[in-house]
């Protein structure tokens, strides 16, 4: 019997553990991500080091990412407090194709924090670093770069962002 | 008594649901073309008889033509202003892949259109993740 729950658990942990952390892990170092803002200008995630950032991957043909905007701005503005004293931050990664679908959607969900896209699709190089397997995907990057966090949503992620600012103060 | 009743309108409900849920599909499971086929028809040069449209946000796949998300009503003129003069027995692959097909608001209007317009032999191309997964990441050609 005892061999039989060995073998179930090693098949679970290969194949059911297989889809997202493939290339990120907890506690590793959150890969760099460098690109343009709809302005054109390059924002680094390595240069919101010292803050808590939630890096929401998403694209406006993705209708659930879209469905999680709201809830992504009721956090931005239940958190204003840390987000103005450089301790929390939210980074938009968008996997559009075309500019125009992403700054429309940006101006139509009314995202106020900022947005950054190679504009390529599933073809990013981004979705290779994280092994992003299907969207919304999300990470959540520590004040030291590191990874804290992998695709969490909902209660889940709203008691995760608050747990660590509040134990931060 | 009335237990074995319940359970036995819960499963009429359950089974009429998969019914709808399976012939509500504008497609049919033969039209569905798995991704390693045509993966290895353009490897091979097969592709004369054969069109390959995306309709979703990027044509990613070698040698496809770039339509555009079909729940766009633009694109669907586009697509009927691209096939108008298509001989309606060519083989006609549509493509999506940004999401699972249970979540793609592009396949379904796409492929409607293709029957509408008396395509015979209209296929969509099987992509039960994304693009990124069942082609791009196995290495399949794709579009310079």
């Amino acid at each position: 019997m005892k061999p039989f729950f060995i073998l179930t658990f090693c098949v679970f942990f290969v194949f059911g553990s297989r889809a997202q952390e493939k290339t990120i892990l907890k506690g590793s170092p959150a890969p760099e991500i460098a690109l343009a803002q709809p302005d054109g200008k390059i924002l680094k995630l390595s240069s919101l080091k010292g803050a808590l950032v939630l890096v929401d991957f998403w694209a406006t043909w993705c209708a659930p990412c879209v469905q999680e905007q709201p809830e992504l701005k009721k956090i931005y503005q239940q958190y204003d407090k840390y987000v103005k004293e450089g301790k929390f931050q939210i980074l938009g990664v968008s996997l559009d194709r075309k500019k125009e679908h992403w700054e429309k959607g940006i101006e139509r969900l009314k995202i106020t924090w900022p947005q950054i896209s190679d504009l390529k699709y599933w073809t990013s190089p981004v979705a290779d670093a994280y092994g992003i397997e299907g969207l919304p995907f999300n990470v959540i990057v520590d004040e030291k770069g590191n990874i804290a966090a992998i695709n969490i949503h909902g209660t889940q992620l709203v008691n995760f962002i608050d747990r660590h600012l509040k134990n931060k103060k | 008594m009335r237990f074995r009743l319940y359970h036995l309108l819960t499963l009429l409900l359950l089974s009429g649901n998969i019914a709808c849920g399976q012939s509500k599909e504008p497609w049919t499971q033969e039209q569905l073309l798995p991704t390693a086929t045509l993966a290895e028809r353009i490897n091979n040069n097969q592709t004369d008889n054969l069109l390959i449209l995306n309709i979703g946000p990027d044509a990613v796949i070698k040698g496809s033509v770039d339509i555009g998300p079909a729940q766009e009503k633009e694109s669907i003129s586009k697509l009927k202003a691209y096939l108008k003069d298509v001989k309606k027995d060519k083989e006609v692959v549509i493509y999506c892949g940004c999401c699972p097909f249970s979540r793609c608001p592009n396949i379904r209007p796409a492929f409607r259109t293709l029957t509408e317009m008396g395509f015979k032999n209209a296929r969509l191309l099987d992509i039960p993740q994304n693009i990124r997964v069942d082609w791009i990441s196995k290495k399949y050609p794709l579009a310079d």
